[in-house]
């Protein structure tokens, strides 16, 4: 006797960004930006969520991938963090295959004080698009991360 | 207790086992792996009904697929109003589906938690706590708090749209928003469907209120998803303060919800603090309200006519009817004080009726070759009556059908155009005229003047009175004369008061003028009179 596998959970895609509340290029905000990336890390981890997660001084912007409630889960979480704002969501739907099936972060912005801040999240992580999809959806976010950025400090 | 059956295998196993479980109260069937229903009780019939089939009975109880495992026991709600606890597990011949109904114990459930105090779907307070909470406040040593009402923007298109399900999913996502959003000392209820209720205690006030108004705005604001669906609700919120606002929990109550009437007013997704202004007008709006209830049947409504004067002819060609209430207690009230409330309770669709019916059977009583005139606001247009008014309101003037003429906005188009444009037509097909009115203001959309044949243009009155000092202004009246020519149709200027103004405008092209320079609006019996004296026939 077989069973089918229907049991498995569908997979999800979300795409959204998101206004960066955390306010300047400064070390603590590096510092708080190292504990967001940590714990989205872990409770991502947890739950089966993957994904890739870009920001600089104006915006967040972050892809999830995994099952229905994971997801729902952690875009409610999202949601009711004070530090995002005005959170667009770009794109929210099933998806066959994970087009980042491991963490991906990274800083995009021009600043050099913002590099030298955040640069090592994306040195640690490393950008992981695994298929032209995911790439497509990182480009996107990757021009809104630059449209978004504030002006770069003097 | 053994986890393996206890059977006497003296008896008929089957026999016994068939008879046991057709007399059990609980529903029971078993669907096979190809999803046949191999075997159901009368039980279960009672709960789902007859004549299932093996996949009727899964999408039934809500499930898309076959679950790999046990699951349940979750609720179904049956179409009858009932609730059914429904378990399913895995046999060796396919699935197991047990149910009950619980809606006597769900409904004890609900009384309990009233007397608890309790909202079940969300856990938060219910409406007798909330005015338990604000009593115990009002009681208090500190009498100082803010209460805030949240009423929910677009919620019922989510009930509507996905189902109650993904309603009450929402609710209680909105829910858990709201009180990780408060200090633990707030109060927040569950007051009616998509209303809530908090009560913010000592903090400095109004600051605290406000920031949390605004924080709250924020977040319930933000997208949700839910059961895989993407949604977007607003909220606004109405802040009161104690005790300045109110003294009791009903006055505190009354001037959140005004405070929060008023948030909703001002564009949804914001918050208003009350002031006691709003509570005047709120008054002075209910005394008006509660007067123009009875104008129509006071007979309070009359309606006075101003000519229309064709500038080739040097003819008067017939009258727009304007409405007039001329209130026992309030004397001559201006249309744009009663006609937007009007709307808003809905008494523009009687009241416009009145107008049609009246319009028509005081003009049957001119000379063949003058029209009248009448507005339809686009509240009428949506009201499906409008046809059959006109068509009855003809018949039993007798006047002909060409001699009305509707006088039609734009925001009449923005709405529904193809529905506007379909009643349009029929009224057309009666010979009718169709005017449009207040041209050069709001949209003033070419593709407006496309989408349907108008006999007639009227440029609005603040384009021919700034036409005299402004050169944009006649540059306007002139570019619409000149459309209204090219389009065939006529072009009224409206509000032409001075020799000046009817000068110009006959100068650029229009062919109609209206407003004082003609006359005034006049009562119906002054008609005759102002026709024998001859306007304009200079």
């Amino acid at each position: 006797m077989t069973v089918d596998n229907a049991a498995e959970a569908k997979l999800y895609r979300l795409v959204y960004y998101s206004r960066n509340r955390v306010a300047q290029e400064t070390e603590a905000t590096a510092a708080e930006i190292d504990d967001i990336l940590a714990a989205s890390r872990r409770n991502n981890a947890r739950v089966g969520v993957t994904g890739a997660l870009i920001f600089n001084s104006g915006v967040f912007a972050q892809v999830l991938e995994g099952a229905l409630p994971d997801i729902e889960a952690t875009f409610e979480r999202i949601q009711r963090d004070q530090r995002h704002g005005d959170v667009e969501v770009l794109q929210f739907e099933p998806t066959a295959t994970r087009a980042f099936p491991t963490w991906s972060m990274g800083f995009i912005g021009r600043s050099q004080k913002g590099k030298h801040l955040f640069g090592h999240v994306t040195e640690a992580t490393g950008f992981e698009a695994k298929r032209l999809e995911g790439e497509r959806i990182f480009d996107i976010m990757r021009a809104i991360a630059i449209d978004e950025e504030r002006a770069p400090a003097a | 207790m053994s986890l393996t059956a206890s059977i006497d295998y003296s008896h008929d196993v089957e026999d016994v086992a068939l008879a046991a479980l057709l007399k059990l109260s609980r529903g029971v069937a078993v669907i096979g792996h190809d999803d046949r229903l191999l075997l159901k009780n009368p039980g279960f019939d009672a709960l789902f009904g007859a004549g299932l089939t093996g996949p009727a009975v899964l999408s039934m109880i809500g499930l898309r697929a076959r679950p790999a495992e046990d699951s349940g026991p979750f609720q179904v709600l049956l179409d009858d109003g009932r609730t059914a606890s429904v378990e399913v597990a895995r046999v060796p011949q396919g699935w197991l589906i047990t149910a009950e109904d619980v809606s006597a114990a769900l409904v004890e459930r609900e009384r309990a938690a009233g007397e608890a105090r309790v909202d079940i779907l969300t856990g938060l307070g219910n409406r007798l706590m909330f005015q338990e909470a604000m009593n115990a406040a009002l009681d208090g040593k500190d009498t100082r708090f803010a209460v805030l009402m949240l009423d929910l923007d677009r919620f019922k298109a989510v009930n509507d749209g996905l189902g109650h399900p993904v309603g009450d999913a929402l609710l209680v996502k909105i829910a858990q928003r709201l009180r990780g959003a408060l200090s633990p000392d707030d109060v927040a209820a569950r007051l009616g469907g998509d209303e809530f209720g908090v009560i913010q205690v000592g903090q400095s006030q109004p600051q605290a209120a406000a920031a949390l108004a605004e924080r709250l705005v924020d977040l319930l604001g933000r997208a949700y998803i839910v059961d895989g669906h993407l949604i977007n609700i607003g909220a606004s919120v109405g802040v009161a303060l104690a005790p300045e606002d109110g003294g009791s929990y009903a006055e505190i109550v009354r001037s959140a919800d005004l405070a929060l009437y008023r948030a909703k007013q001002g564009g949804r997704s914001t918050f208003r603090f009350f002031e006691s202004a709003m509570d005047e007008q709120m008054q002075a709006r209910r005394r008006l309200e509660i007067d123009l209830r009875r104008a129509l049947a006071l007979r309070e409504f009359t309606l006075f006519y101003q000519p229309q004067f064709n500038l080739a002819s040097r003819k008067v060609t017939g009258f727009e009817a304007l409405l007039r209430w001329r209130s026992e207690s309030r004397g001559m009230v201006p249309p744009a004080e009663f006609i937007p409330l009007a709307e808003e309770i809905g008494l523009i669709s009687p009241i416009g009726e009145w107008v049609i019916r009246t319009a028509c059977r005081e003009a049957a009583g001119w000379a063949d070759n003058l029209s009248v005139a009448v507005n339809v606001s686009a509240v009428q247009f949506r009201s499906r009556t409008l046809l059959s008014t006109i068509v009855s309101a003809l018949a039993e003037s007798g006047l002909a059908p060409n001699r009305l003429e509707l006088e039609i906005t734009e925001s009449v188009l923005l709405e529904d155009l193809g529905a506007a444009t379909s009643l349009l037509n029929s009224v057309r097909e009666m010979g009718v005229r169709v005017s449009m009115d207040d041209f050069g203001t709001g949209y003033s959309s070419l593709s407006y003047l496309r989408s349907f044949p108008f006999d007639k243009i009227k440029i609005d009155q603040s384009f021919v009175r700034a036409g005299d000092q402004d050169p944009g202004a006649a540059a306007i009246v002139r570019a619409i004369a000149a459309l209204g020519q090219s389009l065939g149709m006529t072009v009224t200027a409206e509000g032409v008061e001075t020799d000046d103004q009817f000068a110009n405008v006959l100068a650029v092209g229009c062919t109609d003028v209206q407003g004082y320079a003609i006359s005034r609006p006049m009562p119906a019996d002054q008609i005759a009179a102002f026709l024998t004296s001859s306007p304009r026939d200079a």
